[in-house]
C-alpha cells in the first residue's frame, strides 16, 4: 500500500488537476492511499471520499517553505506519505526546491528541475520555441501600461493578457486589454504577457518525461467545448504527428523530467506552442481512461518502480466532463476548519 | 437575542442555523458567548474572566468590549445593551 | 491556578478564506526576544522605540559571502559600497575596513565619503546630476567617474582644459538583458549604437581616457541570466571598444540590484523560494567573463552591491500603540514606526516577529504606522494573535534604503544603534528632536508672535 498526496483538488468551475489524478491512481494496477492536500476547507475534493482517505489544509506556498515542509512531515509521521504529486503551479517551485529535503524524508516526487521549471515560464516561450524548432505567437512581456500600450499597438486586436502564473483573457480592445492587465496584476504581481492570437484548432498535449530525454506516454486531445473560463468540457484524441514530434523534441532537448501540458495551435501544416504548463492538466483523467494511465506511471517513476511506456491510444475516444454533487454533514467541514483535516 | 439560536460545539465552531454562517471561535470567546447566552452582564463577564483566566479586570474589560463589538458586527448581538 | 489567558476572537467563514493556517501559520509564527544576545526591552529601554538596530556581524557575514562568491570564481573583483542603500558612518565604515571602496551617486555622498576618511581614488562617482564643481573636484582627487550622458563627455572635457590633466573615465551603458522594466534612462544605449557614437565622441574629443564601462541593469533581480546577458555584452563591448579605438578597459562595473532575502510585494512565492542564492550570480557572472574575455585578459570586475550586503542586518523595533477594530471586522493596529521612516514598506512585506508569546488564534489584522496619513501601512495584511498594548514587533530586513529614504514628515527620527561583534550596542546616531528641524529656519523679524 503506497499512500500519495495529491494537491489541486479544488473541483469547481475553473476545476484543478487533483481529482482526475486521483482517479487515474485509484484505477491503476497500485493499491494506493490517496490523501488531498487543499488550500480551504470548502475545496470539493475534501468530500470526495471515495478518493481522498483524508484531506489536509496546507499553509499557503506564499507563507513560506518551512511552515509547508513541517505540514507534509506532520502528515508523513501520523499517517505516512511515501509520495506527493503537486499541481499547482503556485506551488511547484516550492515542491521543486525542497524534493531533496523531502526525499531524504522518504517522500518521493517526480518533478523538473529548477531550471527546467524557470525555462517554461510564460515569458521564456519563445527561447524554447527556437530550440525546440516550433513557433510561437508573438509575445510581448510588460510591466507597466506604457509597455502594455506599445505591445497592443504592435500586435493589434484581439490579443491575448495573461498572469506569469494564471490566467489568460481575450481582449478586443485597449479598455479590456487595460482591465484584464490590473486585475491579473492585482493577483499575480508582474510581468504580464500580452500575446498575439492565434486561429486555428486549439490541440493539446500531456506527457510525463522520464528526466533523461525519454518519456512515459503521450495523449493529444482536441478541445471540443471549452467554457467561458477556458476549461476543456469535452474533447476528442487525436493522433497528430506534427505535435508528436513537437513534444518529443521537448522531452529530448530539455529532459524534461514530471508530467507536463503542451499547449498548442494547429493552423494548416503550422504548430504554434501557445503554453507549458509543468503539470498535468484538469483533464488528465482523459489519459487513464483511454489506457495510458499517467497519473500511475508518474507515481511509479516517483517511486523507483518501472513504469509503462506504451501510449498506442486510439484516435476518437470521447471526454466528457460532467457536474455532479453531494450531500453531507455540516459537522465535516467543521472538523476540517476546527482541525484542518479530516 | 441572536446567540440563543447558535449551535456552538466545544472545539469552537458555531453555525448559525438561520442564516447559514459559521464561525470559529477561540476558548475565550466561547465563554463569553456563553455568559452572553446566560444574560449575563458585562461587569458579570469581566469579572468571571478574571476569576478563571490570568487576567486583569481592567485588561479583560477592554477585550469585551471588542469581542462584543465584533459579535455586533457579525450581527449576532443586537443593540446596545445585552 | 489561573488558566493561561488568550484575547477572546470570533472569525466569520467565507469561501476561499477557509484556511485554517492563513498566510502565516501560526506554528510558524517567530519570537524575538533578543537581537544578537542583546534584549530587546533593553534596547528600547536605552535608546527608544521605534529603534533601528544594525548587527555588525551579520553586516560583515554577509558581505564576506558575497566577496567569497566572487573572488573564487574571478582574480580580479572590487566592491564598492553603494552608499545610496545605508550611507551611514558607521555601516561605511564597516564595509570600508573590510575592503569596499565606495560607490556615490551625489555631491553629499561624494563628500560623505570623503569627510570619513576615504581617499578620492577610492570612489566610484555615478548618477544622472553631477554637479560642474564636483566633477572638478573628483578629477582632481582622482575618483572614478562613470558618464551618464553627452553633456557630461563635454563638462569632463571642459574640466580637463581647466585642470590641464585627461581624466580617467568610464561610460555607463544601458542594454536589453531581459529585465523588465528596462533600466534605458542611465547612461548611454549599447543596442541602438548610442554608446559606440559615446566612444566615439570621447575619442574625436582626444581629452579624456576611457578606462571603463559600467552598467547597472535593475534592482532585486531575480534572474541570474539577466547578468549573464549583461556580462557578456559588456565584455564584447569592451573589445569594440578597443579595437576600434586603442582605449584599454581596465574595468568592467556590473553595478548591483542583486536581492535580499526580502519578500517583494508582487511575488507571490517566500523569498527563500524565490530569491536564488548569492552563489548562483556570482556563478553566472564569473563563467560569463571567463568564457567570453580573451586569454590572459582579467579587467577588474567591479560589484556595487548595496540590498543583498545590507538589508538582513538591520531590524526595527516598533511598539504597539494601540489596537482598533475597523468597520470591516478587521483587527487594526497602530505602531510608533510608519512609512515615514520605512520606505521600504512600500515594496516589501516584512517579517514580523513578536517580543513575547502571545497566546491565541492567528487573526487578519493591518499594520498602521503613526502618520495622520491613509498611505501610512506597513503591512496591509497579515496574521496575528491579538496583541495587547505594548508588544514590540522586531520587522526585518529593513537594513537597506530605510535610513537613507526616511523622511522626517511630521515626527523625530528614532536613533540607530549598531550591536557590534562582541555585542556591544553603540549608538550610531542619536534620536533626531527640535533643534535638527528648526536649525536652517529663520523667521522674519516682523512675525515674531508675541503671546
Amino acid at each position: 500500500m503506497y499512500r500519495v498526496a495529491v494537491s489541486g483538488i479544488n473541483a469547481v468551475d475553473n476545476p484543478g488537476p487533483g481529482v482526475g489524478i486521483a482517479k487515474g491512481l485509484k484505477e491503476g494496477s497500485l493499491e494506493v492511499s490517496v490523501y488531498g492536500l487543499a488550500y480551504d476547507a470548502m475545496e470539493p475534493g475534501i468530500y470526495m471520499k471515495w478518493l481522498f482517505e483524508k484531506s489536509f489544509i496546507m499553509p499557503y506556498p506564499s507563507a513560506g517553505e518551512e511552515a509547508f515542509i513541517e505540514r507534509l512531515l506532520y502528515i508523513k509521521s501520523n499517517y505516512g506519505l511515501d509520495a506527493v504529486i503537486p499541481a499547482l503551479d503556485a506551488e511547484l517551485p516550492l515542491f521543486i526546491k525542497s524534493s531533496s529535503l523531502l526525499e531524504s524524508y522518504g517522500v518521493k516526487t517526480f518533478l523538473p528541475t529548477e531550471e527546467q521549471f524557470k525555462l517554461r515560464g510564460k515569458d521564456h516561450l519563445p527561447k524554447i520555441a527556437e530550440k525546440i524548432g516550433v513557433k510561437v505567437p508573438e509575445t510581448r512581456i510588460v510591466t507597466s501600461y506604457e509597455e502594455l500600450n506599445k505591445a497592443l499597438e504592435e500586435l493589434g486586436f484581439p490579443v491575448m493578457v495573461k498572469g506569469i502564473f494564471y490566467e489568460a483573457y481575450k481582449a478586443f480592445n485597449i479598455s479590456q486589454a487595460t482591465s484584464y492587465f490590473n486585475s491579473i496584476v492585482s493577483k499575480w504581481g508582474y510581468p504580464v504577457i500580452v500575446q498575439q492570437v492565434i486561429s486555428g484548432e486549439e490541440m493539446n498535449l500531456v506527457g510525463v518525461g522520464d528526466g533523461e530525454g525519454g518519456h512515459l506516454g503521450f495523449l493529444a486531445i482536441k478541445k471540443l467545448w471549452i467554457t467561458s473560463l477556458g476549461k476543456t468540457w469535452t474533447a476528442v484524441t487525436v493522433r497528430n504527428d506534427k505535435l508528436f514530434s513537437l513534444a518529443e523534441s521537448f522531452v529530448s532537448n530539455f529532459k524534461w523530467r514530471g508530467a507536463f501540458e503542451l499547449e498548442c495551435m494547429v493552423s494548416g501544416s503550422d504548430v504554434y506552442l501557445i503554453e507549458i504548463n509543468p503539470r498535468f492538466p484538469a483533464w488528465v483523467y482523459f489519459a487513464a481512461g483511454v489506457g495510458v494511465n499517467l497519473p500511475e506511471r508518474l507515481l511509479k517513476a516517483a517511486l523507483g518502480l518501472d513504469p509503462e511506456r506504451d501510449w498506442n491510444y486510439p484516435a476518437g475516444k470521447l471526454y466528457v466532463r460532467f457536474t455532479d454533487d453531494l450531500v453531507t454533514d455540516i459537522s465535516q467541514f467543521q472538523q476540517v476548519v476546527t482541525t484542518g483535516e479530516s | 437575542m441572536n446567540l440563543q439560536r447558535l449551535a456552538i460545539n466545544d472545539e469552537g465552531f458555531i453555525f448559525d442555523p438561520e442564516t447559514g454562517n459559521s464561525y470559529t471561535v477561540n476558548k475565550t470567546g466561547l465563554f463569553i458567548i456563553k455568559f452572553l447566552k446566560e444574560g449575563k452582564s458585562e461587569e458579570e463577564i469581566v469579572k468571571a474572566l478574571s476569576e478563571k483566566f490570568d487576567v486583569s479586570e481592567e485588561d479583560a474589560r477592554r477585550d469585551l468590549v471588542d469581542f462584543m463589538e465584533q459579535l455586533r458586527l457579525y450581527g449576532l448581538l443586537e443593540g446596545e445593551n445585552v | 491556578m489561573k488558566e493561561p489567558y488568550e484575547k477572546p476572537v470570533i472569525q466569520k467563514l467565507k469561501t476561499g478564506m477557509v484556511n485554517k493556517f492563513g498566510s502565516s501559520p501560526a506554528y510558524a509564527r517567530k519570537f524575538r526576544k533578543d537581537i544578537e544576545g542583546v534584549p530587546v526591552d533593553e534596547l528600547v529601554e536605552r535608546f527608544g522605540s521605534p529603534l533601528f538596530v544594525f548587527s555588525e556581524k551579520k553586516l560583515r557575514q554577509k558581505f564576506r559571502e558575497v566577496k567569497n562568491a566572487f573572488t573564487l570564481r574571478y582574480p580580479n573583483v572590487e566592491f564598492s559600497w553603494s552608499y545610496k542603500t545605508n550611507y551611514l558612518d558607521a555601516i561605511c565604515a564597516v564595509l570600508h575596513q573590510e575592503g569596499e571602496t565606495a560607490e556615490v551617486v551625489s555631491e553629499f555622498e561624494y563628500e560623505k565619503a570623503r569627510r570619513l576618511g576615504v581617499p578620492g581614488n577610492q570612489i566610484i562617482y555615478n548618477g544622472p546630476y553631477k554637479p560642474y564643481d564636483s566633477l572638478v573636484t573628483a578629477v582632481k582627487e582622482g575618483a572614478r567617474i562613470n558618464i551618464d550622458h553627452f553633456e557630461e563627455i563635454a563638462d569632463l572635457e571642459k574640466v580637463a582644459d581647466e585642470l590641464g590633466v585627461k581624466p580617467r573615465v568610464g561610460i555607463r551603458l544601458n542594454m536589453d538583458t531581459g529585465i523588465h522594466p528596462q533600466w534605458s534612462r542611465f547612461g548611454f544605449n549599447l543596442e541602438s549604437g548610442q554608446a559606440l557614437d559615446a566612444v566615439k565622441r570621447i575619442a574625436s574629443g582626444g581629452k579624456l581616457e576611457l578606462v571603463g564601462l559600467h552598467c547597472h541593469i535593475g534592482t532585486f533581480i531575480l534572474d541570474p541570466h539577466a547578468y549573464e546577458v549583461e556580462v557578456k555584452k559588456m565584455v564584447d563591448f569592451s573589445y569594440t571598444v578597443e579595437d576600434q579605438f586603442g582605449f584599454k578597459i581596465e574595468y568592467l562595473d556590473i553595478g548591483g540590484g542583486f536581492p535580499s532575502k526580502n519578500r517583494l510585494k508582487g511575488i507571490y512565492l517566500p523569498p527563500e523560494v524565490a530569491v536564488p542564492s548569492v552563489d548562483e550570480f556570482a556563478e553566472r557572472v564569473c563563467s560569463a567573463l571567463l568564457s567570453s574575455l580573451r586569454p590572459g585578459d582579467y579587467p577588474k570586475l567591479i560589484l556595487e552591491s548595496g540590498r543583498a550586503i545590507v538589508d538582513e542586518a538591520g531590524y526595527l523595533i516598533t511598539t504597539v500603540h494601540a489596537a482598533k477594530r475597523l468597520p470591516s471586522g478587521l483587527k487594526a493596529y497602530v505602531l510608533d514606526a510608519g512609512v515615514n521612516i520605512l520606505f521600504t514598506a512600500f515594496w516589501y512585506k516584512f517579517n514580523v516577529e513578536l517580543d513575547r508569546e502571545v497566546y491565541g488564534t492567528s487573526e487578519p489584522c493591518v499594520l498602521y504606522g503613526p502618520l495622520c496619513m491613509n498611505i501610512d501601512v506597513v503591512d496591509d495584511l497579515t496574521y496575528l494573535p491579538p496583541l495587547p498594548r505594548g508588544t514590540r514587533l522586531i520587522l526585518s530586513p529593513v537594513g537597506a534604503y530605510n535610513v537613507t529614504q526616511w523622511m522626517q514628515f511630521i515626527r523625530y527620527r528614532p536613533a540607530v544603534v549598531l550591536i557590534g561583534e562582541n555585542g556591544e550596542v553603540d549608538l550610531i546616531r542619536e534620536a533626531e528632536d527640535l533643534t535638527d528641524i528648526v536649525r536652517r529656519e529663520k523667521l522674519p523679524e516682523r512675525l515674531k508672535l508675541e503671546w
